[in-house]
């Protein structure tokens, strides 16, 4: 018994908590949880508590279906829900039988995207803004949900509801230890942005799994119904999840280099390279669902096209402008991600794509200055500006062929994630939407 | 002064105990011309010096730098002792000759009548060394008033006055190596603090925001110090109030920098030595200093197993002492923490493994510190015993190796005896080491080759009647003892524990006993600990061999995938063979054999198996040659005389199985003991194989002729995996059976006789008996199962006439005569090249034919449940896709590409890529993919004694196979990650190279 989990412990018999959730993600994104009595809570550190693989997606195959959720002490923490009093949760590994990671456990795949990081000498920081929608319900299907007001980017509407639910959302997500930079209304009717503080990685996605569950949860306490979907009115903007990505080497930004060009090191500029080369190939991961592409291509500020640019909204890597004296504080921006992406998964092969760079030495290409919306098909070509896959079918086709996602999935996530995406387009491609319907019917 | 003046003959010169009279008549001679002659007095105390020589030229060069020779001359030969001591530090060190000869007043340092009764303090070096640079000991923070090259001159100075006497009283008194290890780590420790007083005045009025310390790690934080050696060190900064953390940090970091220099820079002086901190946090890629928070926050989240070793030894030594104690204070729980660390008991089967590994080649004959059983062995073996125990047991927690090795000791972790020959070998090697040394001031752990130079190092020891022979002779003995260190410290305390022999020694406890067990990789200690105890209790021989033995074994048992089960073998081979003769010596010698007995016991439950049927085939493993399989023509000649001179068919029979047993048996202990390749275990059990169906026919032919001539001829024509001279452990044999009736014979008669021969031939291979049985598969014949066993030549032509349906021809592609009558086999062959390497190559129909029907074999013949990616003969990627893609490839391109008209798979697909059918890397990676299934298909057989087509599922079996195939243990997840892999690679080539 280590200090960590004494202390779990102590404070689980102090703060009288009557049980423990255990957290874990599946392949694609979603909590699971599994709550246990704080007598249980010893064998659970010792040994980790079996469930059955075989019911979680992706885990396992039902013959081998026996696996262990080993929680991690220092995620311990007592959830601010209202009228659950003395519950607490703790993020979990995925073992297997004989005590050794399980290969399917996302978590454990961002453990070795960051051990190879980190015998590289890099540790990895992520800050994330998340945009999500706030509904007055979840509507009957086939009905339009109704945003919860009309405001726009950064208004300030005082009698506002979504004001109230960030304040709350805000204060329980605190109370989780979870420190929230920053907070707004977003341009669309009902839709908001709050940012994490950048962390490693690995914190950051155990802490955006815990965010996604509280904004739920404080959206159905005070009868609203929040949702991550990317792109869930179609005249609007949809939910991006800007990431600000660094690198560091011990103590110090390794993008940081006083001088030069943006004051991006060299390092800086061949992990940019990196993302830009692999990203067509990780698209299906940073945007994994059908309705992800209604996002990338309903324009805007979403990215839909592979170039970089300085304070270039419409590019998909930003790099921000450089606040003099705030070395530490060198990042880029990567803007195709969307709230509902598995964060796991998600920064790894963004991590491993930036590596490849800097393993390799790619050179960066020129920058692209201008709106590349604004562009014509003919001048984006002229420049060598590549577009992102259209929808899952093609960003499924080339992360098939990519040895960097295999990789860094490991084969078994790789395999799972591929056979379940293609499912999910096969179902996709079965409908008969009301576009068709409202464009054929009358006519043809 | 003629009368001064004394004789040098060679003869006195030599009894004085210089070696080159000459050279030191010289000297003498060159004394006396200068008028300073040596009395005869000072000469009669040269006897005892280490090297008389070099001692003579020392002190001339003293006495002739010397102020006042003749004051310098008559205190030394007045004072006996202060004579003795300038001699033996001139005879034992030329670095020192020449700091003297440069500072001829220092001598007066070695005068001092107390130097043998006290030694200074550490706060009494550190004075000294801090005053020499001007800085104030009483200050908290004391700060050079001298700066740049004149301060580390100074501390130069200072520090080898202070060695000086240190070695004076190294040489001349009883001081324990312990003590004067000690000695210089503090001496270490007040330099550090010395040069940390020097960076502080080079870095400036900001070297007060921060509070900096200096840990000492490795020997200095062990207080077990050499002479010269790398200092490890791990530097620790705080903020000061209203100082920011980064600007600490910076401060840090320039302090961190100087401090380094100042000790490091080559002056006038020259250098104290290196300071070295890549043991901190991430290494040489870290950031020099960090805050105790940030030291924290590593360790918890990322130090490796071996980092916490390093932490064992970790002491606040200079700079802000309250600090470096907060540091280790807070780091110190987690050392023994680490042992509860996911991953441990791999860590330190790795690092245990590294140690008996890791010794460079070159010079390992001469190393004290690196070569097996040298300095670093006893280390790094305690520091492992202080992790797996120190846990549960405060006593272990010291950073001090004969300490730690004690405290073992008493605590009954190691045997009493063996701790302390353990520490009688380490003080004498640190001896050694720190007399090497002293010589130059030099970093070297090697020893001297040439005569001269290992004199001077036996008589600097203390041996002086045959300095050479008596220095090598305990070297050598020592370098013994600590040889089989492992076995002395993990395991044979395993057996005391076990014992039921009073001792009177205290002895490992029965739950530090399994703690042990577990942390050496058995899973199942109480299981393991009796059978230890039924192996080793009781008064015969074979016990009394096995106590010896067993320690050694353990280790070896522990280095394999499953240890318990090569226990568990042991015991009961040991049982079988009881107290055999020959069983009893080769285990006493415990060579090789033993070794291997082991290895194959702890690894591969088929060759166990195998063994238990028939023990004596341990005998087999004791042969040189024991795992080179045997060729055909050896094989065939053995069996044939066996049966030979058997009594019935069935016991000729029995006696080529029994020798087919022993050659599976060698084979895949070869595989464990990696003495066959990926590609070469296939043709070797086909040899096997082969050797025993030409001679079981043999047998069944005669049996049915019974004396009378055959009315037919007879062959068997292998197929699949035997005719391609690609059979695993677990494979049948397929086979086809003809015959041709002889010119007058009724074809009748003939056939019931050729189905006579057949069915003997099946019922011989497949007799009960303790023998794993030949199963033989005759299903590709036509018409399968309902069809004719045995069929005339004639009558297989006019059935592949009419019939010939394409997956029959793709099935001959691998058929090839592997007994009976050679002509049949040869006609056979001619009958069926038309089929398999078609005139034309194949039609287009016939091509999405071959498509179509692996589809749907793709598809059906899996067997329910289970998982496609993993099944090695079926999956995607796997056995059956690239031996179809190759097939495919044969069937359009043999007729023109000879080299493709081959039984084997490999053959054929490097012949397609060097025909430019595939690409080379097409080749490449169907072949990679192809030899991993048939490798995982193997090793789970050589593992469990079972066959399967697919990579296990239970993570036990799992690892099991994985360690057949060579993975560390605790990664066998890669042996599934890396077969994904490469049958997806190979997978997209077969879609491109057999589907497109």
């Amino acid at each position: 018994m280590d200090k960590q989990q004494e202390f779990v412990l102590r404070t689980t018999e102090e703060r009288d908590i009557r049980f423990i959730r255990l957290w874990f993600t599946d392949v694609l994104g979603y909590l699971k949880s599994v709550a246990v009595a704080p007598a249980e809570l010893e064998a659970a550190f010792a040994e980790g508590i079996g469930f059955d693989g075989s019911a979680i997606e992706g885990f396992a195959r039902v013959s081998e279906s026996d696996m262990l959720v080993k929680p991690d002490p220092t995620s311990f923490t007592v959830l601010p829900w209202r009228g659950e009093p003395g519950v607490a949760r703790m993020f979990c590994d995925i073992l297997m039988p004989d005590g050794s990671p399980s290969f399917a456990d996302p978590r454990y795949v961002l453990k070795r995207a960051l051990g190879r990081a980190a015998d590289m000498g890099f540790t990895f920081y992520t800050h994330p803004e998340i945009e999500f929608f706030l509904f007055n319900e979840l509507p009957d299907p086939g009905q339009r949900p109704t945003p919860i007001d009309n405001g726009g980017y950064f208004d300030h509407t005082p009698t506002s509801v979504g004001q109230n639910f960030r304040r709350d959302a805000i204060t329980m997500l605190e109370a989780m230890g979870i420190s929230v930079e920053f907070s707004h209304h977003e341009g669309a009717p009902g839709q908001q942005e709050i940012d994490l503080r950048y962390a490693d990685a690995l914190s950051t996605a155990d802490n955006l799994m815990t965010f996604r569950t509280v904004v739920k949860e404080v959206a159905l306490s005070q009868g609203l119904f929040a949702s991550f979907m990317p792109k869930p009115l179609a005249e609007h903007p949809g939910s991006g999840m800007h990431t600000h990505l660094s690198l560091f080497e011990g103590d110090r930004n390794a993008f940081f280099e006083p001088g030069a060009d943006y004051q991006l090191s060299k390092v800086g500029r061949s992990f940019i390279a990196g993302l830009l080369r692999h990203a067509p190939e990780i698209t299906a991961v940073t945007n994994q669902w059908v309705n992800s592409y209604k996002r990338l291509y309903g324009g805007g500020e979403a990215p839909a096209y592979v170039c970089w640019g300085h304070n270039n909204r419409s590019a998909m890597v930003r790099v921000p402008m450089y606040k003099p004296q705030k070395g530490q504080s060198t990042r880029i921006e990567v803007r195709t991600l969307d709230s509902a992406c598995n964060p796991y998964l998600a920064f790894a092969v963004l991590l491993a794509a930036g590596l490849k760079g800097v393993e390799e030495d790619y050179a960066l290409p020129a920058g692209a200055e201008d709106d590349v919306w604004s562009l014509t098909e003919g001048e984006r070509r002229a420049m060598g500006i590549e577009p992102l896959p259209q929808n899952l079918a093609e960003a499924i086709a080339v992360m098939e062929g990519s040895e960097l996602v295999a990789e860094t999935l490991g084969e078994q996530v790789f395999d799972f994630f591929l056979r379940n995406k293609r499912a999910e387009w096969h179902d996709y491609r079965n409908q008969v939407t009301a576009f068709e319907l409202e464009r054929y019917l009358p006519a043809l | 002064m003629a009368s001064g003046r004394i004789e040098t003959t060679p003869g006195r010169l030599s009894r004085w105990g210089f070696v080159d009279a000459a050279a030191a008549g010289g000297v003498l001679d060159r004394l006396a011309a200068g008028g300073t002659p040596l009395p005869e007095s000072l000469l009669n105390r040269f006897g005892p010096v280490a090297d008389s020589n070099g001692a003579l030229s020392g002190l001339a060069r003293v006495i002739e730098a010397s102020d006042d020779r003749a004051a310098l001359l008559g205190a030394l030969e007045s004072d006996e002792v202060y004579s003795e001591r300038i001699l033996a530090v001139l005879g034992a060190s030329s670095a020192l000759g020449d700091h003297l000869a440069r500072r001829p007043d220092d001598c007066q340092l070695l005068a001092d009548a107390d130097l043998a009764l006290s030694r200074p303090t550490a706060q009494g070096m550190r004075a000294a060394l801090l005053a020499a640079v001007g800085a104030d000991p009483e200050s908290s923070e004391p700060t050079a008033g001298v700066s740049g090259s004149a301060a580390m001159e100074s501390l130069r100075v200072e520090y080898r006055r202070l060695l000086l006497t240190t070695a004076a009283r190294d040489l001349t008194t009883e001081a324990d190596v312990s003590d004067i290890a000690g000695e210089l780590a503090d001496l270490a420790s007040a330099a550090l603090e010395s040069a940390l007083a020097i960076a502080r005045s080079e870095v400036g009025a900001e070297a007060a925001d921060v509070r900096f310390a200096v840990i000492a790690m490795g020997k200095c934080g062990g207080r077990e110090l050499n002479y010269v050696s790398d200092v490890d060190v791990i530097y620790v900064v705080e903020p000061k109030p209203e100082v920011d953390e980064q600007t600490a940090t910076n401060i840090g970091d320039r302090l961190a920098a100087a401090l380094s220099r100042a000790c490091s820079t080559v002056t006038a002086e020259g250098a104290l030595w290196e300071v070295d901190a890549a043991l901190r946090p991430e290494g040489s890629a870290g950031v020099l200093t960090r805050t105790l928070a940030s030291h924290l926050a590593y360790y918890r989240r990322w130090a490796k197993t071996w980092e916490f070793q390093a932490l064992l030894k970790a002491r606040a030594v200079a700079g802000d002492l309250d600090l470096g104690r907060e540091y280790v204070a807070a780091l110190s729980p987690l050392i023994w923490e680490a042992s509860a660390r996911e991953g441990f008991v791999s860590d330190v089967q790795q690092m245990r493994r590294r140690v008996e590994a890791n010794v460079p080649a070159r010079e390992v004959d001469r190393q004290l510190k690196l070569s097996p059983g040298g300095l670093r062995d006893i280390e790094f073996s305690v520091q492992l015993l202080q992790l797996v125990h120190g846990r549960g047991d405060e006593s272990l927690r010291s950073g001090n190796t004969l300490q730690a090795l004690d405290s073992l000791a008493v605590g009954g972790y190691v045997g009493r005896d063996d701790a302390v020959a353990l520490a009688d070998a380490y003080r004498f090697l640190r001896t050694l080491e720190h007399r090497l040394q002293l010589r130059r001031l030099r970093r070297t752990h090697l020893m001297p080759t040439d005569a001269a130079s290992l004199r001077v190092l036996g008589r600097s020891v203390g041996y002086t009647r045959d300095p050479v022979e008596e220095l090598t002779s305990e070297w050598r003995r020592h370098a013994r003892e600590v040889r089989r260190l492992h076995e002395k410290l993990f395991y044979r305390p395993l057996l005391q524990a076990v014992a039921r022999l009073e001792t009177g020694e205290s002895r490992l406890t029965p739950e530090a006993a399994k703690q042990r067990m577990v942390a050496l990789g058995y899973v199942d200690p109480e299981g393991a600990l009796r059978h230890l105890e039924a192996l080793t209790s009781g008064v015969s021989r074979r016990a009394a061999i096995q106590r010896t033995l067993l320690p050694v074994m353990l280790g070896w048992f522990a280095d394999a995938p499953d240890p318990d089960a090569g226990l568990l073998g042991f015991r009961r081979v040991s049982e079988a063979l009881g107290s055999t003769h020959w069983y009893l010596a080769l285990l006493r010698d415990a060579g090789a054999t033993a070794e291997r007995l082991a290895r194959v016991l702890a690894t591969s439950r088929f060759a166990t198996d195998l063994l238990l049927r028939a023990p004596d085939a341990v005998a087999l493993l004791a042969a040189d040659d024991a795992l080179r399989p045997r060729t055909f023509d050896e094989l065939r000649g053995e069996m044939s005389s066996t049966t030979g001179r058997a009594e019935s068919a069935e016991a000729a029979a029995g006696a080529v199985r029994a020798i087919r047993r022993r050659e599976l048996f060698r084979i895949s202990a070869a595989e464990v003991l990696g003495g066959v390749g990926p590609a070469e275990s296939g043709p070797a059990l086909t040899a096997v194989a082969e050797a025993a169906l030409q001679t079981v026919l043999d047998v069944a032919t005669a049996e049915v002729a019974d004396g009378a001539p055959a009315p037919t001829r007879f062959a068997v024509i292998g197929m699949g995996r035997l005719g391609g001279s690609e059979l695993g452990l677990g494979s049948d044999l397929d086979v086809l059976f003809v015959h041709e009736p002889t010119g007058s014979a009724d074809d009748e008669d003939a056939s019931r006789h050729a189905l006579g021969i057949a069915t003997e031939l099946r019922r011989l291979l497949t007799l009960p008996a303790p023998d794993p049985p030949m199963q033989i598969d005759a299903d590709l014949r036509p018409e399968g199962r309902s069809g004719a066993l045995v069929r005339s030549l004639s009558s297989y032509r006019a059935y592949y006439e009419r019939w010939s349906l394409t997956w029959e021809s793709q099935a001959l592609l691998r058929a090839r005569p592997v007994a009976g009558d050679p002509d049949v086999g040869a006609a056979f062959t001619e009958l069926i090249d038309t089929m398999r390497w078609p005139q034309g190559g194949l039609s287009a129909t016939e091509i999405i034919e071959i498509r179509r029907i692996k589809a749907r074999v793709e598809s059906e013949r899996l067997p329910r449940g289970a998982d496609p990616a993993l099944h090695t003969k079926l999956g995607p990627g796997g056995i059956a896709d690239v031996e179809w893609t190759v097939q495919l490839l044969q069937m359009r391109h043999a007729v023109q590409v000879e080299q493709l008209r081959t039984t084997s798979t490999l053959g054929a697909l490097a012949a397609a890529s060097d025909a430019g059918l595939l690409t080379d890397r097409e080749a490449e990676t169907l072949r990679a993919a192809w030899l991993l299934a048939t490798q995982i298909r193997d090793a789970i057989m050589v593992a469990k004694g079972r066959a399967s087509d697919s990579v296990p599922r239970d993570t036990g079996d799992l690892a099991l196979v994985a360690g057949v195939l060579g993975y560390e243990p605790g990664r066998s997840g890669e042996l599934v990650e890396d077969y994904r892999r490469v049958t997806r690679r190979s997978r997209a080539i077969v879609e491109k190279v057999f589907y497109a």
